[in-house]
């Protein structure tokens, strides 16, 4: 894993990624077009480039096949948080900025349920709406008094500015692209699947072929090993025993038995997708039981049930200083606004 | 069938932290400068709660809590300041106060004119329906009676 992310060199290296980067230059020029400005702005241009950036960027994601609710109101949320974050930088009237932040703050709301943090999500909204009903009055006190004003038709280096956030879109992308890449275990699961399915014993014996292919030695022609097997073997570790384990119920012809083993294979195989890139906790951290839910059948913790109730242990056992600390700045903080803000006489400032 | 990863969440929140920042970079008014501030929070947020799921425990929830905490705080802080600079000048413009560039930078002018303001629309008129009446000419008699 701790290969440098441009190891392959220059463009080479950059090109395997430009399913990252594609979007991300179509957001650029669209984000470059849809910000105010005195003259150059193309608005309808903008919200055609974002789109496609916004649809190729979802294709990316949805290239793993499926369609499950789950995905969908992902997919739901997060545009509707993109699109409003783009509105945000694009609108020229405050009031319509405001509101499309509004719209990002309730599809993140949206995801965090999906994430299984209901109590982040009530928190969010319940802070946010304060923030945003004052954003408002402020709007509509100062802003409104004389019009559009001139600062809200311009912007402030526009190119420069989209230059920047698309370079680092688009090394965040790349950089997940790397860690997140699922190539490997995709094509094994896929074969795998293809077993499961299989009809006869030697439609099986053919697809179990190809799954040796992966595992064959690479100078041998037809060997597909072009993928990287240790981290397939590091995935799915007892992969050596099942494929010894399957040539022997092959010979034997037991098609039954053997399609069941290579069912359970997938799904372990979908259990370990789901680990990629995700770091195990450290078992020395000082963190107490509350934090970590009960151990799954895979002897992983899963989160509990009970979010509100683990969450309050959790704020009160590890974090208990941060939470007295987190009280004493919203303290000072509301002090401080009480002093930068007040009126004074003339004299005084 | 492949369930969310935690790379499908990591990027959008990759993504609303990207548009925040072009925000605040790019736009003028102090207010949506504070809003997108605000967005690249909520992007953090997000990558917090994802690794909570998948990492499952609840530390990275219980730093979305701080994170909120913070949130508020500037919040407060950032509306006061809004407040007292625009009675100073009376604009929400963050470009009049670029007095505060060092020395040898070079200020930032406006260059490109503005387009003309469009006409404003003229209020709508009813159509006029019916007849005038004939207005005739009080006779003498008449106005005398009244």
């Amino acid at each position: 894993m701790d290969v440098a992310l441009f190891a392959d060199g220059g463009a080479a290296g950059l090109a395997r990624y430009w399913l990252a980067l594609l979007p991300a230059a179509l957001g650029f020029v669209g984000v470059y077009c849809l910000l105010p400005q005195a003259k150059g702005g193309r608005p309808m241009l903008g919200t055609l480039l974002g789109g496609a950036a916004l649809a190729l960027t979802g294709w990316l994601l949805l290239r793993h096949d499926g369609i499950l609710p789950e995905r969908i109101l992902f997919y739901a949320f997060s545009a509707l948080a993109i699109v409003g974050g783009g509105m945000v930088l694009a609108q020229r009237n405050p009031v319509h900025a405001a509101l499309s932040f509004a719209l990002v703050v309730l599809s993140t709301c949206g995801l965090f349920l999906l994430l299984a943090a209901p109590f982040l999500m009530a928190a969010t909204i319940i802070v946010y709406a304060g923030a945003i009903v004052v954003t408002f009055l402020f709007v509509i006190m100062l802003a409104q008094q004389a019009g559009l004003a001139s600062a809200d038709q311009r912007s402030r280096e526009p190119f420069l500015a989209s230059l920047a956030g698309y370079i680092l879109i688009g090394a965040l992308l790349c950089v997940l692209e790397k860690t997140f890449d699922a190539r490997t275990i995709d094509a094994a699961l896929e074969r795998i699947d293809a077993v499961a399915r299989a009809e006869s014993v030697d439609d099986a014996r053919r697809q179990f072929g190809e799954i040796r292919k992966l595992f064959d030695d690479p100078q041998k022609p037809g060997s597909d090993r072009t993928l990287p097997v240790d981290e397939m073997k590091r995935l799915i570790p007892q992969t050596d025993q099942d494929l010894l384990e399957a040539e022997f119920l092959l010979n034997a012809r037991d098609l039954p038995k053997l399609k069941a083993m290579f069912r359970k294979l997938h799904q372990q195989g979908l259990q370990a997708r789901l680990s990629i890139g995700v770091l195990t906790a450290d078992e020395k951290q000082p963190a107490t039981p509350f934090s970590q839910g009960p151990l799954d059948a895979a002897g992983r913790h899963a989160l509990p049930a009970q979010n509100v109730a683990g969450l309050g242990r959790t704020l009160f056992a590890d974090y208990l200083l941060p939470i007295e600390l987190a009280g004493i700045l919203l303290l000072v903080a509301s002090i401080g606004a009480i002093a930068i803000a007040a009126r004074r006489p003339e004299g005084l400032r | 069938m492949s369930p969310l990863t935690l790379h499908d969440y990591l990027a959008v929140g990759a993504i609303l932290f990207g548009l925040g920042m072009v925000g605040f970079l790019a736009r003028r008014n102090l207010i949506i400068m504070f809003l997108s501030a605000e967005m690249m929070l909520q992007g953090v947020a997000l990558n917090l709660t994802a690794f909570a799921r998948y990492r499952g425990n609840l530390q990275g929830q219980a730093f979305v809590l701080f994170l909120l905490t913070v949130a508020a705080c500037e919040a407060a802080i950032a509306l006061a300041l809004i407040l007292m600079l625009f009675r100073r000048n009376r604009s929400l413009d963050v470009s009049l106060w670029q007095e505060l560039r060092e020395d040898d930078q070079p200020p930032n002018l406006d260059e490109e004119p503005l387009p003309p303001a469009p006409e404003p629309e003229p209020l709508p008129q009813l159509t006029p329906a019916g007849h005038e009446p004939v207005h005739a000419e009080p006779s003498h008699e008449e106005a005398s009676h009244v």
